[in-house]
């Protein structure tokens, strides 16, 4: 297949760059995606299809070239760079190539692309629910969440989103519903008289984290075998009847042992804290109730303490580790050496490679800031059985020593995991105490 | 945890494409080389398409008709990334009754709709370059009792100036959802378009409630507005409890019902 444009077409954009076309890449359900040249630099460009652009093109056309203007919100969006002049009743826009080592969410779903491990799948909810958080919180909404949104490094859990071409000030209608099966109940409900907006994001965007964690829909349990999903079936399964795979109160919409395997396998190892957002996101209330569905704060919050609750085993296996003490590898049967805990306000993490302390886990904090590291936990170069807490921040701590004495940790500097240990972190609003107690201690 | 190697692919919904495909003696020469062509394309288009799509379990049947007709995979539907079009020949009668019994007789679950997990209405494209030789009348009739036929997304070709355009009409229950054309080259165009419409349609978001409809994929790729591939639908949930159909039958469906 091709688009209608050949290598070497020509199209002007509103910034007066020029844009030539190299070659078709892809079809979308909206339109065409071309490998271009734009101002000497690699870049894509997606040409909209005759009737594609929202009911009111004129309006749709504005909308993006304000996005255009404004910039991305994060560098975890394909933003619009530039927009082209109308031709033959149509346009386009300019945004960056995906890098070669970012997959489409779909191919996670169909179990073609894998996370190097669960963390790094915790990883990339974290990057998803962070950058709806900075995009919402700056007036926007997305209004068409959906598992086509994402290209996702299955490396290290980067994730970029794509398709931003609905995103508009919330509550301003682009005349698009969303997704089947991705759309909130009431969106569904409302057949085209409600409009997508915050609270509809923040219900697929957890029905996108449900799936990146369980592989399954949330609402597609045995209800959903029905022999033929006809539209009227559809309505009530994600419009009128919802009800999560996970329901604690309503089973029958529940698992199938054979069909639904990976929640199943899934869910009994989620933390219970986990569990409990999920049963909120999904509860009857939050389904009709939008404004009672967790806000992105609260999924950063779970996510960054379940981050930190998988460790890895020896031998290979990802392990939940809880803070009811001594944990065991389920897959080779090994304890898992975890002596001490990095203790907040009203959690603890184990202390343990590779984990780390997140600016959210320090009380309130400035937008752009939640995910930067303040420290992050590793074994010393000389003697292996040591394990160190890095000070990653910009500022030193105070840390007080089990006797009472105090030191000073500069960026970059460690300090020794022992027992007792107090740090005074200090962040851009005021102070934060962490501690690091003894596995046995812990809550 | 599990490893993430440990979890399978997402459940789908299976997605069935039935094509009915008229290879009478009146399509020798180029328009059986243009369909054997066209079906190559498409099916080596929609590959790519659904390679990453995890809206549906895409699955291809292949009727084709003369004197006589044959499945092209007779032992069921086959996964569209599995199947590979093998040239055609054409020759004989059009015996369009004939194909209509035999398509009725495996749109069921226990036919070629089988699944576990169950399926979206399917689509059915079915195309003609003549008039039937047979009285498709009865066979009309008959397939028109299943339910899984008259829920289907259909979609005609009627393809050069002696197809039955009115029995085409008749079949796919909709004059709007007809294409009539006498250009092989816009036939194999339209059709590879109508093969991916079919498939995007399922998972597209979009900013109307209606459902999709052959003559809203129609609409689509003849170049209308394009913004109404779908239309609105009388479904009262057909497919429901107690529908004790012989050939819808459900078996035990009751522990799926909400009503």
């Amino acid at each position: 297949m091709e688009g209608k444009f050949k290598k070497g077409k020509q199209i002007q954009t509103i910034n007066g760059k020029t844009v030539v076309v190299e070659e078709w890449l892809a079809e979308g359900g909206q339109g065409d995606i071309y490998r271009i040249l734009y101002g000497g630099e690699e870049k894509a460009l997606k040409w909209y299809k005759l009737g594609k652009m929202g009911k009111t093109p004129k309006a749709f056309y504005e909308n993006l070239k304000n996005n255009v203007l404004k910039g991305a919100p994060s560098d975890a969006f394909l933003w619009p760079l530039d927009i082209t002049s109308w031709e033959e009743n149509s346009f386009g826009y300019i945004m960056d190539l995906r890098p070669e080592e970012y997959h489409e969410m779909t191919e996670f779903m169909l179990a073609k692309v894998r996370f190097k491990s669960y963390r790094i799948a915790v990883d990339a909810a974290l990057n998803i629910v962070n950058a709806y958080r900075i995009l919402h919180n700056q007036g926007y909404s997305y209004q068409d969440l959906n598992d086509g949104n994402f290209f996702i490094n299955p490396e290290n859990g980067k994730v970029l989103i794509c398709d931003n071409d609905n995103v508009a000030p919330d509550n301003v209608e682009t005349g698009m519903l969303g997704k089947p099966r991705y759309m909130a109940p009431e969106i569904v409900k409302g057949k085209g008289k409600i409009k997508p907006n915050y609270y509809s994001d923040l219900f697929s965007m957890s029905v996108i984290i449900f799936i990146l964690f369980c592989l399954n829909h949330p609402l597609e349990g045995k209800r959903f075998l029905v022999p033929a999903l006809t539209p009227a079936r559809q309505e009530v399964l994600y419009g009128t009847k919802p009800l999560f795979i996970m329901d604690e109160d309503d089973k029958s919409n529940g698992p199938d042992p054979v069909i639904h395997r990976n929640s199943i396998l899934v869910w009994e190892c989620l933390p219970g804290y986990m569990k409990d957002i999920f049963l909120k996101a999904f509860s009857q209330t939050a389904m009709e109730k939008p404004g009672t569905r967790p806000r992105e704060k609260d999924w950063l919050d779970v996510l960054v303490r379940f981050r930190n609750d998988i460790v890895r085993c020896r031998c290979g296996n990802d392990v939940f580790v809880s803070e009811e003490g001594p944990c065991t590898c389920e897959k080779c049967g090994k304890k898992l050496h975890i002596p001490y805990r990095v203790q907040f306000d009203s959690y603890s993490i184990p202390a343990f490679p590779g984990n780390r302390i997140y600016r959210v886990q320090l009380g309130i904090c400035d937008e752009a800031k939640v995910l930067a590291c303040i420290a992050g936990m590793g074994v010393s170069k000389k003697d292996p059985s040591i394990l160190r807490l890095v000070n990653l921040s910009s500022k030193s701590w105070n840390v007080t020593n089990r006797e009472g004495k105090l030191v000073k940790i500069r960026p970059q500097e460690a300090i020794r995991i022992k027992d007792g240990i107090n740090l005074e972190i200090s962040t851009e609003i005021g102070t934060e105490t962490v501690k690091i107690i003894r596995n046995d201690a812990a809550k | 945890m599990p490893r993430t190697e440990e979890l399978g692919g997402i459940p789908r919904k299976q997605l069935n494409i039935f094509y009915v495909l008229d290879t009478s003696g009146s399509m020798d020469g180029v328009p059986i080389a243009t369909l054997n062509r066209t079906m190559s394309e498409t099916i080596s288009s929609v590959k790519q398409l659904v390679e990453k799509t995890a809206d549906a379990l895409v699955k291809i049947s292949v009727l084709l008709f003369n004197s006589s007709c044959q499945w092209v995979q007779p032992k069921g539907a086959e996964r569209l990334e599995d199947f590979i079009w093998e040239d055609v020949k054409a020759g004989g009668m059009t015996e369009m009754g004939l194909a209509l019994k035999e398509l009725n007789s495996k749109m069921s679950r226990k036919g070629f709709i089988e699944s576990d997990i169950g399926s979206y209405l399917p689509v059915i494209i079915i195309m003609t370059d003549g008039r039937p030789t047979d009285e498709p009348d009865e066979a009309l009739e008959e397939i028109k009792k299943n339910k899984w036929f008259t829920k289907a997304v259909k979609i005609g070709f009627a393809l050069g100036p002696c197809a039955d355009v009115n029995l085409l009409e008749k079949i796919v229950q909709d004059s709007e959802a007809v294409i009539k054309t006498d250009s092989l080259e816009t036939f194999a165009r339209l059709f590879k378009k109508a093969t991916v419409n079919s498939i995007v349609m399922q998972g597209q978001s979009r900013t109307t409630a209606d459902v999709v409809t052959g003559k809203g994929i129609v609409n689509e790729i003849m170049g209308g507005d394009g913004d109404d591939p779908y239309g609105f639908s009388d479904d009262d949930d057909l497919f429901g409890l107690g529908d004790d159909s012989d050939v819808f039958e459900f078996g035990d469906d009751s522990e799926y019902g909400y009503d």
